[in-house]
């Protein structure tokens, strides 16, 4: 599967750095990806599906548990075979799509690299993996929303999908690393084999990612405006694959979080049910076939995410089928607005007429796409959905009641997808032109599996099983073409039978959706909501900044200090009690410290620049006596010499300064300022001196110096061999310094000569 | 600063001072394994001979002791002390580890040779860059050569 994933990297690599020539081969070299994804899955299905699960190991860094681990069980199978089939049918529709042109080959190149990413969210094991994977979907999302990068509206769509999606990624990799904390391993299969407790933040942040991945109310506003994308785009990230990876998520993880908190259920259930309602209530509003859909796949995702998070098993199940069916009707209905889009050039249903009768194949596509949406029996959207209802029927009549609700309003929102794709206009009509080839055939082939696999769902019944035994232990559920009389069919049926007449009276629907959303549209949209808090962000950075970026060094100096004082005072003072002030070296100390101290206080009364430089050479000069009063030779040696070269540089600068410095008003702020800070680093000296508690490494590098590295001078022992790394990197710094300086005077000097 | 210059015999005096510091540096800089010194005390006297070099004769001082441009120093002590790293991770184990290595030499007898030096060498060549760029360019803009 590795092999896999990286070839989707090279193909994406190789499509851009020949995106010159490539031309229309584009898709066609893209294709090779998913088509080598279907080749694999079918080559390693017989061992996965009989439960051994195919696992691939990459040690990276073994000290630090980073490694590339791969474990494909029949539930990243499932997901798998979905990437691979769906991106292969929608790469071969794209190659028709688009007319040949310079930016075509960064789609085929984002599209890839996203198959590639897609199938590494399902098959990895490592958290940290996921994470990436799941990120890298973000990205290319970014791109293929945004793709279009002329239009305003594209480009803030990309946005507002990448930070919602993003955050919650971020949300998400902060649970995953209390989880991997917690639970002491990095391996979701390790966690969910022995669920870490205590976790309740994890889990939390973990679903907080998971619901933004797939559009889960509040936070669905970014799906609808992604619609911005290319329409392969849409069907292949926004409905068929990477939005559901939030489920894929959360059905691998709900078996362990609802083991260990009690509320995950709870949320999960309410989250959904809300996702559910407001999707399908805001699709009956639309007029946009593809902004219909969008809302379509909210409503359907909150129903997916709600099973898939359940925990159990009998839902686990019918969750697994429906992402199978889902996958197939709504990538089919995308791929038909696609065609009818170029065919007609609108897609508002107010305007088209007379499809059906000049594109019969796309209309028949149309019809048994829809019929599996709302799950006319028959489709393979029937046969997962009973099985759904089936699980749901378990679990009380109230949730099978509101579940019941959202369907009626699937197939009212499916009526309506139909009537204002083929029905009469309202508005001016438009014509239609023909179109045939991968245009009008890829659709209807994922159409045309739908009702295969509804009418023969024994074909995927052991992909089913075996992804519904991977993550609940248990394949408690079935796939049949007619289930008999039997509690789910009564709720399946009667839902279908009232959203059928909900389609009949549209001009009722229309006017009482018209009149709640009177109410409803005063409130803020998710859209609205999320420009808004960006402006707010934006602007409490702005005056954040403005607070602490005054442009006045002595306020830059006095925070700075100030800070490191009141931060660092609060563990001091615990230390306080017992110290012991150090004993007094030689008596020549006492002298050299009345030349530091008297060299320091005239430091500050002082009013001459130069004298100011001298003074502070009588520092230093004092304090390297000190160094070699101590037996310090090579300290005292380097310290005199930095000093000498330090007053000679001084000089230079004075040149171009006033002789004497302004005359400072002694603020009592200021004042404060320099007794605290000075007396923070006595204190924090004399505690710092008395505080060892592990055996001061001297001895080490004494012992060592000659043995190891043949110098008897430990200073520079330490400096070319022990600590040389911290030499380089000094060294580093040194030469960037003297650049930086050379960059900042010698401009200066240029203007002042010009 | 004027001062300097214009007194010949502080001119001339400073001159021949140089040669001895040059000396001096290179003295700590290969003796600092074993005894005080070593390459940031070499460069940092061989900082002050440039200094002086300045003072006396200005920028053209400067440039009689180091030719090259500073950033040349620079890079080539941090290239050096790189390459010495990495001799460090073929012979010695580690990245910038030391190799030593026991000589017998005609003249000199037995020496123990360190790769250590190469790395203070690289160290040397940064001071002495940092030395000289910062001398140049705080220096540049008045009074070019001796007054």
């Amino acid at each position: 599967m590795l092999s896999i994933i990286l070839l989707h990297g090279l193909l994406a690599l190789g499509i851009l750095s020949a995106r010159r020539f490539i031309g229309r081969y584009a898709f066609p070299v893209a294709v090779i990806g998913p088509l080598a994804t279907i080749g694999w899955a079918i080559w390693r299905a017989p061992g996965i599906v009989d439960g051994t699960p195919r696992v691939e190991r990459l040690e990276w860094v073994p000290g630090l548990d980073l490694s590339v681990e791969l474990l494909v069980d029949g539930y990243a199978l499932l997901f798998v075979a979905l990437v691979g089939v769906v991106g292969a049918a929608i790469f071969f529709y794209s190659a028709a799509y688009f007319r040949p042109g310079p930016r075509v080959p960064l789609f085929a190149a984002s599209m890839v690299a996203f198959a590639g990413a897609m199938l590494g969210i399902v098959t990895s094991d490592h958290l940290l993996s996921v994470f990436i994977f799941w990120e890298l979907t973000t990205i290319t999302s970014y791109l293929l929303v945004g793709y279009d990068d002329r239009s305003a509206k594209a480009r803030s769509a990309a946005l507002h999908a990448a930070m919602v999606t993003g955050a919650g990624g971020l949300a998400m990799l902060g649970g995953f690393v209390l989880l991997a904390d917690a639970g002491n391993s990095w391996l979701i299969s390790d966690l969910v084999a022995n669920p870490p407790g205590g976790a309740g933040l994890a889990w939390l942040l973990v679903l907080i990612g998971a619901a933004s991945k797939s559009a889960q109310a509040p936070l669905h506003g970014w799906l609808p405006g992604a619609m911005a994308a290319p329409t392969p785009a849409s069907a292949f990230l926004h409905s068929a694959t990477m939005v559901k990876a939030g489920v894929f998520l959360v059905g691998r993880l709900s078996p362990a979080a609802t083991a260990e908190t009690d509320w995950w259920w709870p949320v999960v259930l309410t989250i959904g049910v809300a996702t559910m309602l407001v999707g399908g209530w805001q699709a009956l509003r639309q007029t946009d076939l593809k902004l219909l859909l969008a809302y379509g796949t909210v409503s359907q995702l909150g129903f997916l995410f709600l099973l898939a998070g359940s925990g159990i098993p009998a839902l686990a199940y019918g969750a697994v089928a429906l992402v199978l069916a889902h996958g197939l009707f709504k990538s089919a209905l995308f791929l038909a607005v696609g065609a009818i889009d170029s065919a007609t050039g609108t897609r508002d249903i107010r305007r088209l007429e007379g499809v059906g009768r000049s594109l019969p194949w796309v209309f028949a596509t149309t019809v048994t796409a829809a019929a599996s949406m709302a799950a006319v029996p028959a489709t393979f959207g029937f046969v997962a959905k009973e099985a759904a209802f089936d699980g749901l029927v378990g679990e009380g009549t109230g949730l099978v009641a509101i579940v019941a609700l959202a369907s009626v309003l699937t197939v009212a929102y499916t009526g309506r997808f139909l009537l204002g794709a083929f029905g009469p206009a309202t508005d001016e009509p438009t014509g239609v032109d023909q179109i045939g080839g991968w245009k009008v055939w890829v659709p209807f082939g994922l159409a045309g599996a739908g009702l295969v696999l509804g009418l023969v769902p024994g074909l995927v019944k052991p992909l089913v099983e075996s992804a519904a035994v991977a993550i609940s232990g248990d394949a408690a559920g079935k796939l049949v073409v007619w289930p008999g009389l039997v509690p789910a069919l009564g709720w399946s049926l009667g839902s279908l039978a009232v959203g059928l007449s909900l389609v009949a009276v549209p001009r009722a629907v229309d006017a009482v959706t018209a009149a709640v959303a009177t109410v409803t549209d005063r409130g803020p949209s998710t859209e609205g909501a999320f420009r808004a808090g960006l402006t707010g962000l934006l602007g409490g950075a702005d005056r954040l900044t403005a607070t602490f970026q005054s442009g006045s060094l002595p306020t830059y100096l006095a925070t700075i200090a100030l800070a490191v004082v009141a931060a660092g005072s609060i563990p001091l003072l615990g230390e306080l009690g017992g110290v012991e002030l150090p004993s007094l070296g030689p008596a020549i100390e006492i002298p050299l410290a009345l030349v530091v101290s008297i060299s320091a206080i005239g430091l500050l009364l002082t009013r001459r620049r130069f004298a100011a430089v001298i003074l502070l050479g009588g520092v230093g000069y004092g304090i390297a006596g000190i160094y070699a009063a101590n037996g310090g030779p090579d300290l005292s040696l380097t310290q005199i010499l930095v000093e000498t070269l330090a007053i000679a540089l001084f000089a230079l600068v004075l040149r171009n300064l006033p002789a004497d410095f302004d005359r400072a008003r002694a603020s009592i702020g200021r004042i404060l300022t320099s007794v605290a800070v000075a007396g923070f680093v006595f204190v924090a000296g004399l505690v710092a001196v008395d505080s060892r508690t592990a055996p001061s490494v001297a001895e080490y590098y004494v012992e060592e110096s000659l043995p190891s590295a043949a110098g008897k001078n430990v200073v520079n022992v330490i400096l070319v061999d022990f600590r040389a790394m911290d030499t380089l990197g000094e060294i580093t710094v040194l030469a960037v310094a003297t650049l930086g300086v050379a960059a900042l005077v010698l401009p200066l000097l240029r203007r002042k000569q010009s | 600063m004027t001062v300097l210059r214009e007194s010949i015999i502080l001119r001339r005096g400073l001159r021949v001072a140089t040669a001895p510091l040059a000396v001096f540096s290179l003295y700590l800089l290969f003796a600092g394994h074993n005894r005080p010194g070593g390459g940031f005390a070499g460069g940092l006297v061989a900082g002050v001979a440039i200094a002086l070099a300045w003072a006396t004769e200005g920028e053209a001082g400067t440039r009689r002791l180091v030719a090259v441009r500073s950033t040349v120093l620079l890079g080539a002590g941090l290239a050096v002390a790189l390459v010495t790293g990495f001799a460090g991770l073929v012979w010695g184990g580690a990245f910038l580890e030391s190799a030593v290595w026991d000589l017998s030499l005609p003249l000199f007898g037995d020496v123990k040779l360190v790769s250590a030096i190469g790395f203070d060498i690289g160290v040397y060549l940064v001071v002495v860059g940092v030395a000289t760029g910062l001398i140049r360019s705080l220096g540049a803009g008045s009074g070019e050569g001796p007054a």
